[in-house]
């Protein structure tokens, strides 16, 4: 070995050592002090450290794909035959080696068959599920939903609906929210994710929060969600990141609905969901109506009064519920 | 990301006091080593410059007339102070940066643009993904555990300890040698 290579090797060691001992909980004065002085000893020190600290933020920002990835490939390798040919660690040529350590905590919870619960809310029925895990979830109205606690994973499945989750903080289980083409992936974290005919919205209120294609054959990037921001996936992909009073998402659970230039028949969808009685629009050109405001969800006959005198609309009965025409 | 760039000058005139006080001197000299110190702790590199930069507006807002021993220490106990207050508002910010994100889409042209993360804060592919877990799976057994406890789960030192059953001093010198292989192996 040339006594350049020497000298990195040893920087690289030295900066590994420092970066370590900078996630110390209580980092002295002395250790800062300490540190400086490396840092000035040479070029080389500050070099190796900067290459360590790519590699170190690079987990940081992808820490979420990177455990998926590898719950991923130890499900994959546990499924295969013959597996004591491969608890043997060290890196191998092409495929994953698995470390044995992670295999014993890992094997149980894959061979124990986890059970999956499934929820489903009709019209204007609103269901509040508390989860094993201390978890809830608060399911809105035509909504489908299916939970899978695990001993390293907490699966919910998404259909056609709308749901706040409110999720109980463990490291050691993420809490992943599989909806249309899209993962939602959280640790301890509140946000609502509404998917309705193929178009997904996720809200987050609480914690980060992160959405990415449920698969490598799914057009689109993945997502870090902070409070405040909210996230639409169309059905043909298109994706859209805006800044959010998460309240106005939420505000679902308490009765009232929020819309900011969104077209009647947009209401009308929610409303229907709502309520028994349902709405048709007589004419398509009323359904494109811009509408802001909010919509307070206490009895369809003042909903649609106070929509009637806003808006040039006027209703009468039919034979499902309600019709509305021109005024 | 709000990324403020270089370093800002001062508001005031040039010859502002602290502008030639041992505090201002040494913080020019050693602010790349605040930068990296900062670096341990933050998500990126861009991050701990925007704390470096918060450093220095503080700095610059001292008065020059006090006499100040041991300047180094007192720039590493506040560059540390400001890692706390940033780690304590991560939220707050957060939000701020959102609206800060909605003004410039608007700007670009009125079209609906996705947002961008910053520019050192990239998401990696699918194939990269793939490496960097091979990567970690081909740890050995305990440094590939204490990696994913403390790092990827976010454990602190003190709870991945307990977790492991083994002490802190333990858990760090896991780190250290994973950091060690990992860096070697996956760095470009």
């Amino acid at each position: 070995m040339t006594y350049v290579a020497a000298h990195e090797e040893q920087a690289m060691a030295e900066a590994s050592a420092w970066l370590a001992r900078l996630q110390r909980d209580e980092v002295s004065e002395a250790d800062s002090l300490e540190f400086d002085a490396w840092l000035s000893a040479g070029p080389g020190n500050a070099a190796a450290y900067r290459q360590a600290l790519v590699v170190w933020h690079e987990f940081e920002v992808n820490a979420g794909d990177v455990i998926d990835e590898l719950a991923a490939e130890q499900r994959r390798v546990a499924l295969r035959p013959a597996p004591s040919r491969r608890w043997m660690f060290g890196a191998g040529a092409g495929g994953l080696a698995l470390a044995a350590g992670l295999a014993v905590a890992v094997l149980p919870g894959i061979l124990a068959q986890p059970t999956t619960q499934t929820y489903v809310t009709g019209k204007g029925q609103h269901q509040h599920i508390t989860l094993a895990d201390g978890s809830v979830v608060d399911l809105n109205a035509e909504s489908r939903l299916s939970v899978t606690l695990a001993r390293s994973e907490r699966r919910v499945v998404l259909g056609d609906g709308e749901a706040i989750f409110d999720v109980a903080h463990d490291k050691q289980r993420p809490f992943t929210v599989a909806a249309t083409s899209r993962v939602v992936r959280v640790v301890g974290t509140q946000f609502d994710v509404r998917n309705r005919q193929g178009d997904l919205t996720v809200t987050v209120a609480r914690g980060k929060v992160q959405v990415r294609p449920v698969d490598a054959a799914t057009s689109g990037r993945a997502f870090l969600l902070s409070p405040g921001q909210r996230l639409d996936v169309a059905q043909d992909g298109a994706e859209a990141l805006r800044a959010v009073d998460p309240a106005e998402a939420f505000s679902w659970r308490s009765g009232r609905l929020v819309y900011r230039n969104q077209p009647l028949s947009d209401v009308v969808a929610d409303l229907n969901r709502q309520f028994v009685d349902q709405i048709e629009i007589g004419d398509p050109e009323l359904a494109k109506i811009p509408i802001t405001g909010v919509i307070v969800l206490d009895d369809p006959r003042a909903v649609m009064s106070r929509l009637t005198l806003m808006l040039p609309i006027r209703t009468v009965p039919s034979d499902r519920g309600l019709l509305l025409l021109r005024k | 990301m709000f990324n403020r760039g270089n370093v800002l000058a001062p508001s005031g005139p040039l010859e502002s006091p602290a502008a030639d006080g041992p505090l201002l001197r040494t913080f020019l000299e050693k602010r790349e080593n605040l930068l990296l110190f900062l670096a341990a702790r933050t998500r990126s590199l861009s991050t701990a410059e925007d704390l470096v930069q918060d450093l220095y507006v503080k700095i610059a807002g001292l008065d020059a007339g006090a006499d100040v021993r041991a300047p180094l220490a007192l720039l590493y106990r506040m560059a540390s102070n400001l890692l706390i207050d940033h780690v304590r508002s991560a939220q707050r910010s957060s939000r701020r940066n959102a609206e800060w994100r909605l003004d410039t889409r608007v700007v670009q042209g009125g079209e609906d643009v996705v947002d961008e993360p910053a520019a050192d804060e990239v998401v990696a592919s699918k194939q990269r993904v793939r490496l960097l877990a091979e990567a970690v799976a081909a740890l050995p057994p305990k440094m590939g555990q204490a990696f994913r406890l403390h790092k990827l789960e976010g454990m602190s030192q003190a709870q991945t300890a307990q977790a492991m059953g083994v002490s802190t001093k333990m858990v760090e010198q896991h780190i250290q040698a994973a950091v060690r292989h990992l860096t070697q192996k996956l760095r470009t």
